[in-house]
């Protein structure tokens, strides 16, 4: 248990943890200390001085965001003194900034205004200057704008802690400002464009690239959902307005870095409307794709896959919602009443392995063991988690890494292991027994011939002094690294797609022919859901359906093609690659005719003649509900899912990457790797 | 009759910049080729030393025969051959070359503790180091003494630090050795940012190995292992003498693993720093070692408890440093006594400005202002009228004639409006103006913040705008009050160090020179006849000879006149440079 200590602060009396500075603990009671460069979590900056507060018994007013807590302290906010003070420094700041209050994007949620406000300032005391500072527009992310910029140095701590570190402060005395290495624009800055720094700045110095007269932060209505283009299945806050998306920022209040979102689920939604979207059912005729009504295609549909039968086969991404994978399962098993449905999942993964995979919080973990993966920002490859181990590891948690490959992110490991990972972690498992930690017989046998050298020895070491230890593991490894939890931690095998998880424990896995054999040796009637890695029709298929939201080439070959909702255009849950239920709403309407899925699938069950039911709320939380049973395995690596990650998501993305700005990026990048 | 005879040739960074190292290879030259040491069966070489603090008269070179020691100044290679024909081998010093009665009065009347063996030992040898003692304080601390009785010893000698705020050392070091830790450091802060300021070069030059023992001791009381000197990567030969100090105390097994064959370790390295400003400032000067931006940050934890790379750190100035082995050897109570009550021991200040001996100095803590400028540094140059000192280097205050007997010390300083800071001193003569000053000092304190906090950086920043309108007329009412207003804003709510003292200058002067102020305002003139745009300059017809010179030197061509008869300035064409005033050789030009 964490100590309290009881403290008063404007008279109002407050018990908060040992440890926990003034600024946290006015929030525990209402009172709210202006700031302008604290960021929740990190260690208080002092940079703008806002937040200085009177202590009684000290002789100067002392910085809320970086004093803790103590016992009996007695703590003034609102004194004469401080709030002269807090005036002065307005006051200045006020004397180099545009103040265009009136048509800038950030009026309603800027801070600065808003003490402006609080503390009457209309304009500067001062002579105001302008600092000249040129804007990098060449992005179509982010505008960054330094005249605006008040040095708080939040997007500077943002970008560092979360590995990226392309901005810094350069300059001195007044000429201080936030730049880049070489003062280069964000774009040969090796800038991911993750945007973190946009949720991060507190004035107008970074917004999105074009969110000007899209709208004031107010006439925004906020939709938290979940993003499903990668196995990170990130929460991202979506704004709406006049029934379009305006932004998506994380799924976090304003000001708070405690959440990651990548470029592709902050900026790819412009894919909505791109010109390859969907919007009508289409059927082939004489060899072209002409548009058709739904109830023509269903009933065509309808038709095929009652005479095809068993012989029909399902192939769908593991990135639709739970609600969808059921609702496909029981459209296939019972309505047309084949055993062929499979999905992206057996590409990459076992059943076991998502099925048994723990649930754990990377917040919480002390030590963080990555084995045998390759998350990056930078190719993002679950960027996410790639910025979450990053995050953890500059607040104090250790990394240990095992892999066979050079990787990015050993440098920011405490200890890298290189090698064969099994090897590696059967000399752990010995050491770790050797240290007398309790194992059990089998897995002592198992490891017995292992040999321990001193880095696995360090390893070891780390394991040993950690109190929550949580493994990352590829699925292909996940027997071999689930054995070191009979000593200790937690076991996660990542997928690569949203739902991942979720779709191994719907059951949305083959009864019969696997992903592989339908697409290679082709079935009488193949229905493709969704965006899979696949651009040419499987020979030997007589009839394909592809129901998806954007032209590919896939679509292009086919005889039926349906048009689905996007992401953000329907709703329903989703297990993340951490083992959280997280729910996605509906932000937009849907664009042209396109539906979801599971209303698809009913649509053309009612044809069938065999109604199928929505799956309810209650029925997927059953299914998703099951322990985790672990015990030990032979150290084997699984073979078969040898994929290569990147491409396989970008492929499985390809409508999503061709939006315009991340089209964009994916040619900046090239251009610069050339 | 054999005699010992030593010749030193002082190569600081002023003598080397002066051509000390000809000066030494000459002398080398000398020796070898008259075969000397055959012939008068004498034992002579020559060696480098460092600084002693009184560069302005470099090369110097001291010839000791038989411990008699003739100092002499300015001198070039060329004027070896003399000295040495004539005194070296024929025992008659060259009188018109010795540097004479100012320089060993400037010696004579400081107490050289710090800089003791400055100028007086080879600091790239070891042995000359150990030759006066050195290391044996360090031996006693490692192989004798417990952490406490270390600590009790820095507590009782009242030692302060010198890098500027003056924190008790031995407190310090309690703290620094109560805290547990695998890993602990030891830094030694040598970045002196300060213009004009070169105490701590002049040590790291002159006696490196006082510093490196200083720390051997600090790291056996505090349970360290390991140890930076960051030094500014401007101070080559700084950094030369301290790799080479290390070095040899590597081979010595002075530092290293199991030092004077006991079970202590310690690790010692380098650091060149980038050399800014506020890289000296203690938590800069951290991040800046872990590779990251040398800015502040503000302390949750105190660096003993959390410092470098997040581990407990004990960080003191070298002069801090230089100071312990004396004070393990001759004891506490020797120490304390050459201070004040709260304040033991001496300082090392840099005298410089309108003083007729400027250099280094070392004094008891408590000594007045007045015994450093008239008897160490001889007074005002020129004879004109001594108006203020300015202490404390870019971010100290100014203090004026009437408080010339305040003692030196940390409180006395700060009463008076200043500050101790690391020791400048710059002495101001009537002159001077002193909006001018301030404005100099603000400017550079500006420019030098590292722009992390908004006061520091925005408000300097306008002050300095109002002390720029204020020198060239166009100050206006309320000046005064808003630069106050400013400058007390600043000096609570400033980050660091630099922001918290970068007003010093402006509101010690407001307080002791308002009326200065209030001339350039109402007035607009200048009293000392400094700022430019306040002042014109005119030709007395009575005293012009017509000779010319003026004209001659005007670069603006504003001069008219035919020769023989007096000449008149063009006010319109003056670009106020000041070229006519030096020249003229009948005081006909007027400055007001
Ligand atoms: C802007 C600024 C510059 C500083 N520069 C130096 C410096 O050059 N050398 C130094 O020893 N201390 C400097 N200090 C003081 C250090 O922060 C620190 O207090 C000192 O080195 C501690 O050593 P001491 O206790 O031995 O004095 C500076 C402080 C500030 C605020
Ligand atoms: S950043 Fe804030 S204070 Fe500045 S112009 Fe925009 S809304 Fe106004
Ligand atoms: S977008 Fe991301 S990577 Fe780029 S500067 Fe901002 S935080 Fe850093
Ligand atoms: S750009 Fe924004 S977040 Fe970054 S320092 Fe400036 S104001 Fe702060
Ligand atoms: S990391 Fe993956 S889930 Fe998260 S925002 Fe990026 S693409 Fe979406
Ligand atoms: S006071 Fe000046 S130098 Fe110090 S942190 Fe603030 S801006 Fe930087
Ligand atoms: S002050 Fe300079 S410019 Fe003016 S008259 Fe004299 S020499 Fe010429
Ligand atoms: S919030 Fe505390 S100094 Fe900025
Ligand atoms: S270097 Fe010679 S006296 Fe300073």
């Amino acid at each position: 248990m964490e100590k309290k200590v009881k403290l008063q602060i404007d008279g109002k009396e407050v018990i908060a943890p040992e440890g926990m500075n003034l600024l946290d603990a006015g929030h525990l009671v209402d009172v709210f200390i202006p700031n302008l460069c604290y960021l929740k979590g990190m260690r208080g900056f002092g940079a703008c001085r806002l937040c200085l507060v009177e202590v009684e018994g000290l002789k100067s007013p002392v910085i809320a965001c970086n004093t803790k807590v103590r016992e009996g302290m007695v703590v003034h906010t609102q004194t004469e003194k401080v709030r002269n003070i807090r005036r002065f420094i307005l006051d200045l700041i006020l004397s180099i900034h545009p103040l265009d209050c009136m048509t800038c994007t950030k009026a309603g949620i800027c801070k600065l205004q808003e003490y402006a406000y609080e503390y009457e300032l209309k304009n500067t005391s001062f002579i105001k200057k302008k600092m000249g500072y040129p804007i990098d527009q060449i992005n179509p992310f982010i505008r960054r704008d330094p005249e605006y910029c008040i040095l708080c140095g939040r997007c500077v701590r943002v970008c560092k802690e979360q590995g990226t570190n392309v901005l810094d402060f350069i300059g001195r005395g007044i000429n201080a400002e936030i730049g880049t290495a070489y003062n280069k624009s964000l774009r040969e800055s090796g800038c991911t464009f993750c945007g973190s720094c946009v949720d991060a700045c507190p004035v107008n110095a970074l917004p999105e690239a074009d969110r000007w007269r899209k709208g004031r932060e107010w006439e925004y209505t906020k939709i938290p959902s979940v993003c499903l283009f990668c196995g990170n299945g990130c929460d991202i806050l979506i704004s709406v307005k006049d029934g379009g998306i305006q932004k998506i920022n994380t799924g976090e209040k304003p000001g708070s870095t405690k959440k990651y979102i990548c470029a592709y689920g902050r900026f790819g939604y412009d894919y909505i409307e791109d010109r390859t979207r969907i919007t009508t059912p289409l059927k082939r005729e004489n060899d072209t794709l002409k548009e058709t009504t739904w109830k023509e295609a269903l009933s065509i549909i309808a038709a095929k896959l009652k005479e095809a039968g068993n012989e029909t086969g399902f192939i769908s991404t593991a990135g639709i919602t739970n609600e969808d994978a059921l609702a496909l399962k029981r459209f296939a098993k019972n309505v047309v009443k084949t055993k062929n449905f499979d999905t992206t999942l057996s590409l990459y993964s076992d059943i076991h392995s998502m099925k048994d995979s723990q649930s754990a919080l990377i917040t919480n973990s002390d030590l963080i063991i990555l084995i045998g993966l390759n998350p990056s920002q930078w190719s993002r490859v679950l960027p996410a988690l790639d910025a979450s181990i990053r995050k953890r590891v500059n607040r104090g948690g250790k990394l240990l890494v095992i892999t066979s490959a050079d990787i990015k992110i050993e440098e920011a490991a405490t200890l890298t292991l290189k090698g064969d990972e099994i090897t590696i972690l059967k000399a752990i498992v010995k050491s770790l027994i050797d240290k007398g930690l309790k194992a059990d017989i089998q897995l002592e046998n198992a490891v017995k011939d292992a040999v321990v050298t001193e880095d696995i020895e360090k390893a070891a070491k780390l394991v040993e002094e950690a109190q929550n230890p949580v493994i990352f593991t590829s699925p292909s490894l996940f027997d071999s690294s689930a054995n070191l939890t009979i000593i200790k931690g937690k076991v996660i095998a990542v997928g690569f797609e949203s739902n991942s998880r979720g779709v191994a424990l719907i059951g949305l896995t083959t009864e019969g022919k696997s992903y592989s054999d339908m697409v290679n040796k082709g079935m009488k009637v193949l229905y493709v859901i969704g965006e899979v890695p696949l651009n040419a029709r499987p020979s030997h298929t007589d009839f394909l359906i592809v129901q998806t939201s954007h032209f590919t080439e896939l679509a292009e070959q086919a005889d039926i093609v349906l048009p689905s909702t996007t992401q953000y255009e329907t709703e329903g849950t989703i297990i993340d690659y951490l083992g959280r239920l997280k729910k996605l709403n509906r932000a937009i309407d849907p664009i042209g005719t396109s539906k979801t899925h599971r209303d698809i699938f009913v649509a053309i069950s009612k044809i069938m003649k065999s109604p199928l039911k929505k799956p309810s709320e209650n029925e997927i939380n059953k299914l998703i509900k099951v322990k985790p049973k672990l015990s030990f395995n032979p150290f084997i690596r699984r073979d078969g899912f040898e994929i290569a990650p990147r491409e396989f998501i970008e492929s499985i993305n390809a409508s999503v990457l061709r939006g315009r700005r991340l089209a964009w990026l994916k040619e900046a990048v090239a251009a610069i790797a050339v | 009759m054999e005699k010992n005879i030593i010749i030193k040739v002082c190569m600081g960074t002023g003598g080397v910049a002066s051509g000390g190292e000809e000066v030494l290879a000459k002398f080398r030259e000398m020796i070898t080729e008259s075969n000397l040491n055959a012939k008068i069966s004498s034992n002579c070489h020559a060696q480098k030393v460092g600084c002693r603090g009184f560069c302005s008269k470099d090369v110097l070179v001291d010839v000791i025969v038989d411990d008699v020691k003739t100092t002499y100044k300015h001198i070039k290679p060329d004027m070896v051959e003399r000295i040495f024909n004539e005194h070296v081998i024929n025992g008659v010093p060259v009188n018109e070359w010795l540097a004479g009665p100012e320089y060993n009065n400037f010696h004579d009347k400081q107490t050289k503790v710090v800089l003791s063996h400055c100028g007086d030992i080879d600091p790239e040898d070891i042995d000359s180091y150990i030759a006066v003692g050195g290391y044996n304080a360090a031996k006693k601390a490692v192989l004798e003494m417990a952490p406490e009785e270390i600590v009790n010893i820095i507590k009782n000698s009242n030692l302060r630090g010198r890098g500027g705020a003056g924190f008790p050392t031995g407190l310090k070091w309690e703290l620094g050795l109560r805290i547990k830790s695998d890993v602990k450091y030891v830094i030694c802060n040598g970045d002196e940012g300060d213009p004009g300021a070169f105490m701590d070069r002049s040590v790291m030059e002159g006696d490196p190995h006082s510093v490196i023992e200083g720390m051997i001791i600090c790291a056996k009381a505090t349970q360290s292992n390991s140890g930076y000197i960051y030094v500014r990567a401007e101070y080559p030969l700084a950094v030369k003498r301290l790799q080479m100090a290390i070095e040899q105390c590597l081979m010595k097994n002075f530092l290293g693993n199991n030092i004077f064959g006991s079970d202590f370790s310690f690790d010692l390295k380098i650091f060149q720093g980038a050399g800014a400003f506020v890289c000296g400032e203690a938590t800069a000067l951290m991040r800046s070692i872990e590779g990251k931006r040398g800015m502040p940050s503000p302390k949750l934890w105190r660096s003993a408890e959390r410092g470098l790379w997040d581990k407990p750190t004990v960080l003191n100035n070298v002069e801090t440093f230089a100071n312990v082995p004396k004070i393990i050897l001759n004891g506490a109570n020797w120490y304390r006594k050459l201070g004040t009550e709260r304040s033991g021991g001496t300082k090392v200040f840099s005298l410089s400005g309108k003083v007729r001996n400027t250099g280094l100095v070392e004094v008891p803590l408590g000594i007045s202002l007045r015994e450093i400028i008239y008897d160490i540094g001889g007074g005002i140059e020129g004879g004109k009228n001594f108006k203020a000192v300015q202490t404390g280097g870019p971010s100290g205050g100014c203090i004026p004639a009437e408080l010339l007997d305040t003692e030196v010390d940390y409180e006395s300083l700060a009463r008076a409006g200043s500050i101790m800071g690391s020791g400048g001193m710059v002495v101001l003569d009537e002159n001077t103006c002193m909006v001018n000053t301030a404005k100099f000092f603000l400017e550079f304190t500006q420019a030098e913040s590292c722009g992390k906090c908004t006061p520091c950086r925005i408000g300097t920043k306008r002050m300095l705008e109002i002390l720029e309108r204020i020198t060239s007329g166009k100050g206006k009412d309320g000046d005064i009050e808003l630069l106050e207003e400013l400058g007390n804003h600043i000096r609570a709510t400033s980050l660091c160090g630099l922001g918290m003292t970068a007003a010093n200058p402006v509101l010690s002067t407001l307080k002791y020179f308002r009326d200065e102020y209030i001339a350039h305002i109402k007035e607009k003139r200048c009293p000392a006849a400094v700022c430019r745009d306040l002042i014109t300059f005119t030709i007395i017809e009575e005293l012009c000879k017509g000779c010319g010179s003026c004209k001659r030197v005007c670069p603006a061509d504003a001069i008219r006149g035919t020769r023989k008869s007096p000449h008149r300035i063009d006010k319109e064409l003056c670009i106020k440079c000041g070229s006519c005033f030096d020249a003229c050789k009948f005081k006909a030009i007027l400055k007001v």
